[in-house]
């Protein structure tokens, strides 16, 4: 095992272990009272309007809107990271295959891992006052998700041929 | 075992009793969920979209009357339908995540310093753990709250969460292994050594996977970003011009805010499936790839399945776009393919059965 397979692998391994731990976390404080909030807000909502309360209505919707996208965030992450993990693991496995010298294949195990790690957890921050950091976080981590890969496949079809 | 990799299990990746039910383990989850899938996206997924719908403008046509209490019954009835679909969509993709994690998990076993009881207790741990948990989600619709100590979990749900536990546990625990071997005097050589011998099949599914997974990245940072820019009405725009529309016994503007709502619904609910989709058949082509060479058929046979896998997991993801010019036939193209990769699937498992028997006959004979 090279260094950039260390990299990937435990990365990986580390990521999946504590994205299954989030999302049991996440299922039993958070995301059973978020469903029954974004449902009770729906329904007052429409509950307002029938009583002639177009304002407050209104305020009802946009916390639902609010809270339909912050639940959204937290599944994303905790999916993303999953699956993202499953890439690291394979790409981990097949790296001696890759057409790169040491030295590019070490930044590349590091671009793909800090990109998992990061795109992510940029999803998670947009929830709360981090917002903005959030974003800045994501935006470039998913650019550096999609390049690490175009490299990755680059490098493994030239070995291959 | 401590520093040193498992020379069987460095040839080949269902060489000891752990590999072997990491795999098959890992290959029958992945095969029922994408049963599961197939069955859920047609006998529930479509008529529940359509129940949701119904019951939402049933809501709005109370509110001229100012039915409070009808419309509560009306949206815990949605409640319930989400729930129904939300149980039924995580069931189906934790039990193929699952399937996907055995099967890196039983090619990694010759990296993990630990014992040998170490080791397979783990890996029952985590198949154990993995099989129980997607029932336990799918039963959260039906047991609910019933004999429940919580206001919002049921039994069910404590199950599934306790099986995640677990889950977690068991990959802690290989981490643990990995980082164990990684950090001690490691042999930078010993590396499976099936993953770099290519055949035309495990070519074609290594090919077919990375394109699908690039394909995969680009689709879902596209989609992000028109949503970031899109000027589009947006759920909430669409929710407050029912309520106002409602308000004002508006049926014709109505009509056309609940056909809006169902394309918004449609847009969204497909351009997800097909990014996640894309990238689990793009992994599933990946993983398939690395077991080729003790998949026990014919050359021409084996290619035969790797082309036939390769060729639904494109057609899995594009029949679920076309879901949205064709409607019911990009679902059937979508459900075809998805029922397609299942055989290929089975057939790959039986051709690995098949190099174990044969592997299993030898080592008897020798003895």
């Amino acid at each position: 095992m090279i260094k950039a397979q260390k990299i990937l692998i435990l990365t990986a391994l580390f990521l999946i272990a504590t994205t299954m731990a989030f999302g049991v976390g996440y299922a039993l404080f958070d995301e059973h009272q978020t469903l029954v909030g974004m449902g009770t807000l729906m329904a007052t909502g429409f509950m307002e309007a029938a009583g002639g309360n177009m304002v407050s209505s209104f305020a009802a919707l946009d916390s639902y809107g609010a809270l339909a996208q912050e639940y959204g965030y937290e599944v994303h992450s905790h999916g993303h990271w999953g699956m993202l993990s499953l890439v690291l693991l394979i790409l981990g496995l097949v790296f001696k295959q890759l057409a790169l010298s040491e030295k590019q294949g070490l930044a590349l195990a590091w671009l793909l891992a800090l990109s998992t790690v990061l795109f992510p957890l940029g999803v998670l921050l947009q929830i709360g006052p981090a917002a903005a950091l959030g974003k800045l976080l994501s935006v470039p981590a998913s650019a550096g998700l999609i390049l690490g890969l175009l490299i990755a496949t680059w490098a493994l079809l030239q070995k291959a041929d | 075992m401590t520093q040193t990799a498992h020379l069987d299990e460095l040839r080949e990746p269902v060489a000891s009793d752990n590999q072997r039910l990491l795999v098959i383990g890992g290959l029958l989850m992945i095969a029922s969920g994408m049963l599961f899938g197939d069955v859920f996206a047609m006998f529930v997924l479509h008529p529940n979209n359509a129940r949701i719908g119904e019951a939402m403008y049933a809501a709005s046509q109370l509110i001229p009357v100012g039915d409070a209490d009808g419309i509560l019954a009306e949206f815990m009835a949605i409640g319930g339908f989400l729930e129904n679909r939300g149980t039924k969509v995580d069931t189906h993709s934790h039990i193929i995540h699952m399937g996907f994690i055995a099967l890196l998990l039983a090619i990694l076993q010759p990296w993990v310093a630990l014992s040998d009881t170490a080791r397979r207790r783990t890996a029952w741990l985590f198949v154990v753990s993995a099989m129980l948990m997607p029932p336990a989600i799918f039963a959260i619709y039906y047991v609910g709250l019933s004999f429940s100590p919580f206001e919002h979990i049921g039994w069910a749900s404590i199950l599934a969460d306790l099986f995640g536990a677990l889950l977690s546990l068991a990959v802690f625990i290989y981490f643990w292994g990995i980082w164990r071997y990684a950090r001690g005097d490691a042999d930078a050589a010993a590396e499976p050594a099936y993953l770099g011998r290519g055949n035309t099949a495990s070519r074609a599914l290594l090919v077919g996977g990375l394109l699908l997974l690039v394909i995969g990245y680009l689709y879902g940072a596209g989609y992000a970003a028109l949503k970031e820019t899109s000027v589009a009405p947006t759920e909430v725009d669409i929710l407050k011009s029912i309520v106002t529309n409602a308000a004002a016994s508006d049926q014709a503007a109505l009509g056309a805010d609940f056909s809006a709502f169902g394309e918004y619904q449609m847009y969204r609910a497909i351009n997800r499936a097909v990014h996640t989709h894309i990238n689990e058949m793009g992994i599933l082509l990946l993983l398939m790839s690395f077991v080729q060479a003790f998949v026990h058929y014919a050359d021409t046979t084996r290619l035969r399945w790797a082309r036939c896998a390769v060729a639904s997991g494109f057609a899995l993801p594009a029949g679920i776009m076309l879901e949205i010019p064709y409607g019911i036939v990009g679902s059937v193209i979508a459900d075809l393919a998805g029922f397609m990769m299942i055989v290929c699937l089975m057939a790959m498992l039986f051709g690995l059965l098949r190099h174990m028997g044969g592997t299993d006959m030898n080592a008897g004979g020798a003895a």
